[in-house]
């Protein structure tokens, strides 16, 4: 992978929480590269550290130290406002369990980052049809998330996180709160961002059968990456 | 721009999403503290302006003349009166005669020439019975007795707080006769010279001009006094359009009234103590009606703090996934927007199509005044936005706190 582009980079990361006798650090010195077009899963036991690693790789925490570079620009310098405007612009969440904003409907919940970024109404609203009809809900615009079932919820999520088309799409067990049915469903739909549109994706995941897609899998136990594994290369 | 339409976005949904009961009951809190910024001194003041209405229709009248200063009566009334008759917008007036006197009662039954006389010291009005009918309506006032007719002698209208049973309630401020009602005879003493007359009718008024006076006709009151000139100590003008009295009394001054007698409007002429009193009921209604806003807006603040501290995590997600906190602050100030302009609508409304007609139609009933709702387009408006501006900052800062807060820890719901 050494002549790929690198898109992010992390070096030396740890996170540590509270002081004293509470002091505990969850992550001990993380290294990690991650290439332009790949699909990485990160796996391991509850509390092995996977979930917070994936908070600092996706800007949505700040390391206590190391150095983390994404899209070649450095982050630990960037103000809460820089991180927030930088999210919006690189990168796109699929959460647990759905996040949609309970007061706007499927279409709405799509638009609203669309409008965020500068995009006028009309131009959000197709953007966001086209992100929906993509993941296979063309007759859910109106719906809220309330009238959603739970996978469906989660394919909007999905549909809001890839319509910016973001350089890197973060999922943190996103078939944590879904059936099994529902789970491929979802995991189908995010193998075919990375497959079809060389989609970079980190997955946060419990299932090793979901993470059968990926090019490489992380392994981590107790703060510290203990293995990687290489599905498949990325292609040339 | 594009924040503000999606904090607009935003705070309309929630809005909508928000259970409409919740929203009732918001809007109907808005209405109320919006009342109660208006009512409390809407009516503080209308009760003074319920007593300057009543002094001027029962009274003073739109315009007012009075001996200029230095001299004891009017100069020349007789020409200010053939000169302002000829005014097309006059309505009617009144020459007033006045003048100081005891009034003493049940002294035919006095038996014992050492004991306390039954008397008071009283003030009286010369009128002519017609014109004074015509300009205040005075017959109005009578509680007891008839009015006094112009053709007859020898007859009083003695106003109730100078008869102890009408004064009871103020015990001893004023001097007071006992035991008489019409019909009783009465001796009114000026200087040297006593006359007896005939008590005609009581009169009682909330305008103390009317219940404080005694009344007989312009001829008694000349002899009596002894002015043979015919200068009269006030003459009151009702006009038929009331609010043209500054141009009207510019018009009498111009010609060359002014240089004999003392020509007032109303509102010139009106005593100083009911507006400072005014003012000051203005002032302490606004302020009372202020504890109002203060409540108001920490119902919105609790409100929108609950509201937003329930959507943490809501919040949380927006921002992570790059929402600008501003976008969300301002969500929750049109929130609160939406519920203030609602609620002052509604406050509104009610002000000027139900309260304002059904209290000019139904006056309380104060001691000294029938009292009404005031409430002027422009206090109205300062009051509204007041609290619209208020209740914004009230939605502003819960939100602030809230969107402000570390991003993962909302989206975790961790503190």
């Amino acid at each position: 992978m050494e002549n790929k582009k690198p898109i992010i980079i992390a070096s030396g990361i740890t996170k540590s929480f509270g002081s004293g006798d509470l002091f505990t650090t969850i992550l001990k010195g993380i290294d990690v590269t991650i290439i332009e077009g790949e699909f990485v899963a990160i796996m391991g036991k509850s509390g092995a550290g996977k979930s917070t690693l994936m908070y600092q790789l996706s800007v949505l925490d700040e390391p206590t130290s190391g150095t983390l570079t994404i899209a070649n620009e450095s982050i630990e310098r960037k103000t809460e406002n820089e991180r927030t405007s930088f999210r919006l612009e690189t990168l796109g969440y699929v959460f647990q369990d759905y996040a949609l904003v309970p007061d706007l409907n499927a279409e709405e919940n799509v638009m609203v980052p669309l409008v965020m970024r500068g995009m006028n109404w009309t131009e959000a609203r197709a953007v966001a049809r086209a992100s929906i009809d993509a993941v296979g809900l063309p007759t859910k615009y109106k719906n809220l998330p309330a009238e959603l079932s739970g996978g469906e919820q989660q394919r909007i999520a999905v549909a809001r996180a890839v319509a910016g088309k973001p350089k890197i799409l973060f999922a943190d067990e996103p078939t944590a709160n879904l059936d099994s049915f529902s789970s491929q469903q979802v995991i189908d739909l995010i193998t075919s961002l990375n497959r079809d549109f060389g989609q970079t994706i980190v997955m946060v995941t419990h299932e090793r059968e979901y993470a059968l897609g990926c090019n490489r899998i992380i392994h981590m136990e107790d703060g510290r990456i203990i293995r990687e594994e290489i599905l498949k290369p990325l292609p040339e | 721009m594009r924040i503000f339409r999606i904090g607009l976005l935003l705070g309309i949904r929630q809005i909508q999403r928000a259970s409409i009961w919740t929203n009732v009951l918001i809007v109907f809190v808005m209405a109320l503290t919006f009342l109660n910024l208006i009512a409390v001194s809407g009516i503080l003041v209308g009760l003074i302006v319920g007593a300057e209405r009543a002094v001027r229709e029962d009274s003073l009248g739109d315009i007012i003349i009075t001996a200029k200063a230095g001299d004891d009566h009017i100069s020349e009334t007789e020409r200010i009166v053939r000169e302002i008759s000829a005014f097309p917008e006059l309505q009617t007036y009144s020459v007033r005669y006045s003048g100081a006197g005891i009034l003493e009662a049940n002294y035919k039954e006095r038996r014992d020439l050492t004991g306390e006389r039954d008397i008071a010291n009283v003030k009286v009005t010369g009128i002519d019975p017609v014109a004074e009918e015509s300009m205040t309506g005075l017959s109005d006032a009578l509680i007891d007795g008839k009015y006094l007719d112009p053709n007859e002698e020898g007859y009083i209208l003695v106003g109730a707080l100078y008869i102890k049973q009408y004064a009871a309630q103020f015990q001893d401020i004023f001097e007071t006769i006992e035991d008489v009602s019409p019909g009783d005879t009465v001796r009114l003493t000026v200087g040297n010279i006593s006359k007896e007359f005939i008590i005609k009718g009581i009169l009682k008024s909330k305008v103390d001009e009317v219940s404080l006076n005694t009344y007989i006709p312009e001829r008694e009151f000349r002899r009596l006094f002894n002015r043979v000139d015919r200068n009269a100590d006030q003459i009151v003008i009702r006009l038929d359009e009331p609010t043209e009295n500054t141009s009207v009394k510019a018009a009498l001054v111009s010609s060359g009234l002014g240089d004999i007698a003392k020509i007032q409007t109303y509102e010139e002429g009106v005593p100083k103590f009911l507006t400072d009193i005014k003012n000051t009921f203005n002032v302490l209604g606004t302020f009372i009606g202020s504890i109002g806003i203060v409540v108001a807006s920490i119902t919105i603040f609790i409100i929108i703090f609950i509201n937003a501290l329930a959507r943490r995590r809501f919040i949380g997600i927006l921002k992570g996934i790059g929402i600008d906190r501003k976008a969300i602050e301002i969500a929750y100030v049109i929130q609160a927007g939406v519920y203030a302009f609602l609620g002052s609508l509604i406050g509104v409304i009610i002000t000027y199509v139900v309260l304002i007609p059904y209290f000019d139609a139904n006056p309380i009933n104060f001691p000294f005044s029938d009292g009404i709702l005031v409430a002027e387009p422009i206090g109205t408006l300062v009051r509204f936005l007041i609290l619209f501006i208020i209740t914004l900052l009230a939605g502003y800062i819960p939100a602030w706190l809230i969107a402000r807060g570390n991003t993962l820890n909302a989206i975790l719901g961790r503190k």
